[in-house]
């Protein structure tokens, strides 16, 4: 039975770093962009939540608000700033993503202090769910539905959709969509936020579960490559195979091994760039 | 090649550094942390700089010389010298590890990798907390005299680590002058031109690895023996990423470029933290605006300088931002 909790507790888990993996890959694929300001995105979304129920607004609306601010912050942030990077070198998307996150970080602690806080469960979904034997925490099985059905929009959105297309074709040929008439700049723009805004909704997602502070986004962003280099970048169905894989290994590890329950993820990951360079489902 | 770049000339300038600190630092701590981070800095410029790769993994390697530091002197007598020559080789061995697995990937595949190894060995640090000390970390690391001279004072630890700096960064530059260095070179600038001409390309970076590795484990060492502490914190995420920082600050195009990203990071910290906790959000301010402005970093700031005084009228082509890797 403890198992089961813990391949729920997992699923959970690894659907937040589908989330957070996919909003990397789809800035990666379109950019081709280092994203090191992801977990603070992520950290932002969390804290943004934190900062509105600790201020009395209902959870439902903390959420999306805590997400849209997020996006709406990034696209800021792009058109600013990291426009003018694209073209530069890697070493130089590290160094002002680095930058960035940094700052964010700090500014939080400015804003929040050092110490975090708790999310409570919104009101609604602070009991336990109880069928039979079987007993588990409501809000934690809301995220799990709330994420799959996310997951399935993100799915169509991205693959069934004309905005999809467009996204996809500017990962291929930047200047080809620019010669059909699409305003590249805006839609660059535009992916980034979005990338961005789904960092913020994983923060979001896992504040009422793990509560929140300031280095919760470093944690957040080397999960996150993680899951890209196992699921190979730029593959929606990589992101979501690898972020279930590492979430469930990871919960099942709390209980086998608790003090080495995080380590494992990365072994394991060490495990499938031994044996499958490319990742379980890698094109590049 | 830029007179600046020639190989007297940063030696020259490596000694002068040695002599120069002590005379304008009032710490001997932070004047011998500059020279540890220096290597550190200048190893990790090796694969950035030379090679064109960008690890974010090179906490791994000074902790592994931390740790190796700081278990054998609190365990057992080892004379010095064999501490560091084993934390040396151990860095080797562990760089040729992650090496070889993380070159595997490319370009930004590569750089995600080597972070997640950097979170790998930090846990394992953390979870084998008999060995390592944990959260804690080891705790009376001694600094016993080496070859009958006492390093118990700054100054005279200052020393030491001096010879060793100025050692290990001769060395540095002997390697990049090299046929060896010379091959990194090419690889950096087109590595399918290297390999079709024979060159064993995943060898050379693989070996690139394996001394860079080594001689951040030698300055980890140094580390733990100036602090008197093998701390968790050196294995860290934070620590790869302050080496990185470093490095692209001083300037990948020169190995002295590293003594100046270490000396400056270093300086900054001292002076900012003590009057405001928050310092870090000016450091992310600092690392915008050089990439934004001074993308061939200190060192680019030094050729420029000294273009204008000696070299009037010439073409200054220190403001070409660097080649993508």
């Amino acid at each position: 039975m403890i198992y089961l909790f813990q391949v729920l507790n997992g699923i959970g888990l690894g659907m937040l770093y589908f989330l957070l993996a996919v909003g990397l890959s789809v800035i990666f694929g379109l950019l081709q962009f280092v994203n090191f300001a992801h977990g603070a995105f992520y950290l932002l979304g969390a804290y943004l939540t934190y900062d509105l129920t600790m201020r009395g607004f209902s959870f439902w609306l903390a959420m999306p608000l805590a997400t849209l601010a997020v996006a709406g912050i990034a696209a800021l942030i792009e058109v600013v700033l990291l426009h003018r990077i694209y073209k530069l070198p890697h070493t130089f998307h590290i160094l002002v993503t680095v930058g960035l996150a940094l700052i964010v970080q700090e500014l939080v602690i400015i804003a929040w202090g050092p110490l975090g806080g708790s999310v409570p469960a919104p009101a609604g979904l602070q009991g336990v769910f109880i069928m039979g034997d079987f007993i588990y925490p409501q809000y934690r099985l809301f995220t799990i539905a709330f994420t799959a059905v996310l997951a399935g929009l993100l799915w169509w959105l991205l693959e069934g959709t004309r905005l999809g297309a467009i996204v996809r074709g500017g990962s291929e040929s930047p200047a080809n969509m620019a010669l059909l008439g699409y305003n590249t700049l805006r839609i660059n723009t535009a992916v980034f936020g979005f990338g961005a805004g789904l960092a913020g909704l994983a923060g979001a997602l896992a504040a009422p579960i793990r509560g929140v502070e300031p280095f919760m986004g470093v944690e957040a962003l080397s999960v996150a490559f993680v899951v890209v280099v196992i699921g190979g970048m730029g593959s929606y169905t990589g992101a979501l195979v690898a972020g279930l894989l590492v979430g469930v290994v990871q919960s099942v590890m709390t209980t086998l091994w608790p003090e080495g329950a995080r380590l494992m993820i990365y072994v394991g990951m060490a495990l499938v760039i031994a044996l499958m360079p490319r990742g379980l489902l890698g094109r590049a | 090649m830029n007179p600046l770049d020639k190989p007297p000339v940063q030696l020259g300038l490596a000694l002068l550094t040695v002599l120069v600190l002590p005379l304008v630092l009032k710490s001997g701590i932070l004047a011998t942390e500059i020279l540890i981070f220096a290597m550190v800095v200048a190893a990790c410029n090796l694969l950035l700089g030379y090679t064109g790769l960008l690890s974010f993994g090179q906490g791994i390697f000074f902790g592994i010389g931390t740790y190796a530091a700081g278990i054998c002197l609190t365990r057992w007598s080892i004379p010095v010298p064999v501490v560091l020559g084993g934390a040396a080789l151990l860095g080797a061995l562990t760089a040729t590890l992650v090496g070889w697995l993380s070159i595997r990937r490319q370009g930004v595949y590569f750089v995600m990798l080597t972070l997640a190894f950097s979170q790998l060995f930090y846990f394992v640090a953390y979870t084998f907390s008999d060995l390592t000390g944990g959260d804690n970390g080891l705790l009376g690391v001694p600094r016993p005299s080496v070859g009958g001279t006492a390093l118990n004072t700054p100054w005279a630890y200052y020393t030491f680590v001096a010879v060793c700096f100025v050692t290990v960064f001769a060395l540095l530059v002997m390697v990049t002058q090299s046929t060896f260095g010379r091959t990194l070179i090419a690889i950096r600038e087109n590595e399918g031109r290297a390999a079709a001409i024979g060159f064993p390309t995943r060898l050379f970076k693989i070996e690139a690895f394996a001394i860079s590795g080594a001689v951040t484990a030698f300055s980890g060492a140094l580390h733990a023996m100036l602090i008197g502490v093998a701390p968790l914190s050196n294995i860290e995420y934070h620590t790869s990423e302050l080496i990185l920082i470093m490095t692209i600050i001083g300037g990948s195009s020169s190995l002295f470029g590293s003594v100046l990203g270490a000396g400056f990071y270093l300086l900054l910290a001292d002076a900012l933290s003590t009057v405001w906790p928050r310092w870090l959000l000016l450091l992310g301010l600092v690392l915008v605006t050089v990439a934004l402005f001074l993308q061939r970093g200190l060192w680019g700031l030094v050729e420029r300088g000294y273009d204008l005084i000696f070299r009037r009228g010439r073409s200054i082509d220190s403001e070409t931002p660097a080649k993508e890797h």
